[in-house]
């Protein structure tokens, strides 16, 4: 062995989070800090309400959607059909037309503003992806403190969804690039914004993927 | 490239544009290290943790590169592996033939800049585009990336627009959010049409099988999403053994690269789309290259091989931020570079590289896995020195240096000597130009200054007799 085996330090997470620290709050500071827009509402209704208010400021005609079954709360297809607007799935050349992704999200980490996306059956990746406005949909109970704590619960659980799910996906704001002069650029190849409707007393009642 | 590192040096050096070029972006990137690494828990702590976590893999690298692959061959994908470059293209080459590809997509990837699939697979007739928006300028200049992370780094954004506006019509501008925007637009059709996405691999994690790609703009993910074959790249020294080592390495991956807390997307990749899955590839290749790495491992430059790309230590060295990427000569530019590129390639194809460097150690102080590059750097110059046969006038030279080093009377009157020369020799601004030989090699990339007078030993001698001077008047009292 090249190296003589140290022992391990008792692990330490990386981030900084005091201990009667609002995670919600902390949730919403960081992922504004990384250029997401996040709407804050109390409840089901609330949430389909901003949908709504979001659909209609964009102007959206097309949607690609997460089944109904993964997304945190009912009543979105009702609403995209009452909206007129179409739900488009299948192969990538249709899925690009798309104007809006809608999508629910497995878990937050509050001190990285990140969202934490499966892919799976009913669950494109496409719709955090190739759409120029991605929306999800994030239930309070689903944030976690940090990066490490999401693993420590998947650890606890077997690591079952990196074995099962072939995509899942971290995403902390809006896609971005600094390769012009190390010059920040938001909107990229990803999406152009990243909505969160973050929805408080409501817990998150998606299968696993 | 003996003879060429000088000379791109004094090319680098006289270059206007990349001067202002490496200025800007050195700086950012620095200070936005330094900023994000002072506000985790502790920065030393973890970047120890890391470090283990990286020596705690290699350690195991043989098995964990077996459990990587029967984890990906369980997770639905298939696993190559390539001795070499050359292997790699093959394997490439031999999948696109598989499976009827004519376009490509690329995700970044350095190991592919080693082994130059690009011109491989354009040698076949296939079309290869890079994404990322960097490797897609590059690529549109017929350039080379001149920084691991940030690949346009040398390159201003007036050159830039000017590029764009030549190559594909772009209208005029300085401003990198419209040509950002203009690249997303050229780049849109490219996804949807290409047969194969290609990446690199950040992380593979052996205990599941899964790859990561850590990136910002979103195009590594798309490229291996949406095209029905994705292929992953990655040489040997990137398998780790649990998630556990995943979170601290990749935040401060992220950290130290550009100040990030996270990387705004980590594709964690476990073989291809399932069934029932919507989307994603349908057939998953993991390529496994050695290329020189094997022959690293076991030997004392084992821990270069712990380097987990972040392009902190290039940020940080006075002499890339002088003479930025390019000058290096191969893919692995910067301190770190310095020491992979003569590892990989052969002591004797970079045989200036060891020598590129000051030893300040601002490198090292920059690592996040506390790699010891000055001393790496010293042992490689050690072994070219054992290995090859210096000049005539370097042994003479290392000689008379060691027979006045062993007399102290030889050593004053050879310092007196010196410092005489150089008050001779300098211009009016106190400065030495230009040495003469066999001492012209120190001035030909910067001055010598001129010995301080009175001496070291002169002022020594005189504080000592101060001293015993004190002593004698305290002990009259």
């Amino acid at each position: 062995m090249p190296f003589s085996e140290a022992e391990m330090p008792e692990r330490l997470p990386v981030t900084r989070l005091a201990p009667d620290e609002d995670l919600k709050a902390r949730f919403v500071s960081e992922a504004e800090r990384v250029r997401a827009h996040v709407h804050c509402v109390p409840d089901a209704q609330a949430a389909l309400a901003t949908l709504r208010a979001l659909l209609t400021t964009l102007q959206a005609q097309r949607a690609v959607v997460w089944d109904e079954a993964h997304l945190p709360v009912r009543g979105v297809v009702a609403l995209l059909d009452a909206l007129g607007i179409a739900r488009v799935e299948g192969d990538n050349h249709a899925v690009a037309t798309a104007d809006v992704g809608i999508t629910g999200a497995d878990a937050a980490l509050a001190t990285t503003g990140t969202l934490v996306l499966a892919s799976g059956r009913g669950r494109p990746r496409m719709a955090s992806l190739l759409v120029p406005v991605h929306i999800a949909l994030l239930t309070e109970d689903r944030i976690v403190p940090r990066l490490e704590d999401y693993i420590a619960a998947q650890r606890a659980q077997g690591l079952r969804v990196f074995r099962t799910s072939s995509n899942v996906t971290l995403i902390s704001g809006s896609s971005r690039t600094s390769d012009i002069e190390m010059h920040p650029v938001f909107g990229v190849h990803g999406p152009l914004a990243l909505h969160i409707v973050l929805i408080e007393n409501l817990r998150g009642e998606m299968p696993a993927a | 490239m003996t003879p060429t590192f000088q000379q791109a040096v004094r090319t680098a050096l006289k270059d206007a544009q990349l001067q202002t070029a490496l200025d800007r972006g050195t700086t950012r990137s620095y200070n936005a290290r330094l900023v994000a690494m002072a506000e985790t828990t502790d920065a030393a702590a973890l970047r120890r943790q890391a470090r283990l976590a990286r020596e705690r893999a290699l350690n195991r690298l043989p098995e964990l590169l077996e459990e990587l692959e029967r984890n990906v061959i369980a997770n639905g994908g298939h696993v190559l592996w390539a001795r070499d470059a050359h292997e790699l293209n093959q394997h490439v080459i031999a999948l696109c033939k598989q499976h009827g590809v004519r376009r490509v997509i690329k995700g970044k990837s350095m190991v592919t800049e080693e082994s130059e699939l690009n011109h491989a697979l354009e040698a076949e007739g296939i079309e290869v585009t890079e994404s990322d928006l960097g490797e897609f300028i590059i690529q549109l200049a017929g350039e080379r990336p001149s920084h691991i992370i940030a690949p346009m780094l040398h390159k201003t954004k007036e050159a830039t627009a000017r590029l764009l506006h030549e190559k594909l019509g772009m209208p005029l501008t300085d401003e990198p959010e419209a040509m950002t925007r203009f690249v997303r637009g050229v780049m849109r059709q490219k996804y949807l049409e290409a047969d194969m996405g290609i990446s690199g691999v950040n992380f593979a994690i052996a205990e599941t099988g899964t790859i990561v790609t850590v990136e910002n703009e979103g195009n590594n993910r798309l490229s291996i999403s949406a095209p029905r074959v994705h292929v992953a790249v990655m040489g040997i020294e990137k398998v780790i053994a649990t998630w556990e080592d995943f979170a601290v390495l990749v935040q401060l991956l992220a950290r130290s690269a550009t100040g990030q807390r996270l990387s705004v997307y980590n594709n964690l990749i476990s073989g291809p789309r399932r069934p029932g899955e919507p989307d994603g590839p349908e057939h998953f290749y993991l390529i496994i290259m050695d290329n020189g790495r094997g022959r690293i491992f076991g030997t004392e430059y084992t821990e270069s091989l712990a380097c987990i790309r972040c392009g902190a230590c290039l940020n940080a060295c006075p002499v890339y931020q002088n003479i930025g990427g390019h000058a290096y000569g191969w893919v692995y530019p910067g301190p770190i570079g310095s020491i992979i590129s003569p590892l990989l390639l052969g002591p004797t194809r970079a045989p200036a590289l060891p020598y590129a460097s000051s030893l300040c150690g601002a490198c090292q102080a920059a690592c996040p896995v506390e790699i010891a590059i000055p001393d790496l750097l010293l042992k490689l110059r050690r072994d070219l020195v054992q290995a090859g046969d210096p000049s005539l006038g370097w042994r003479v030279g290392m000689r008379v240096w060691a027979w006045m080093f062993r007399s102290p009377r030889l050593y004053r009157w050879g310092g007196k000597l010196a410092a005489w020369l150089t008050r001779l020799l300098a211009d009016r601004a106190g400065r030495v130009r230009r040495l003469p030989p066999p001492f012209n090699g120190w001035t030909e990339s910067r001055d010598f200054p001129v010995f301080g007078a009175p001496s070291f030993r002169e002022r020594y001698a005189k504080r000592l007799r101060e001293a015993q001077h004190a002593d004698g008047v305290n002990g009259a009292h």
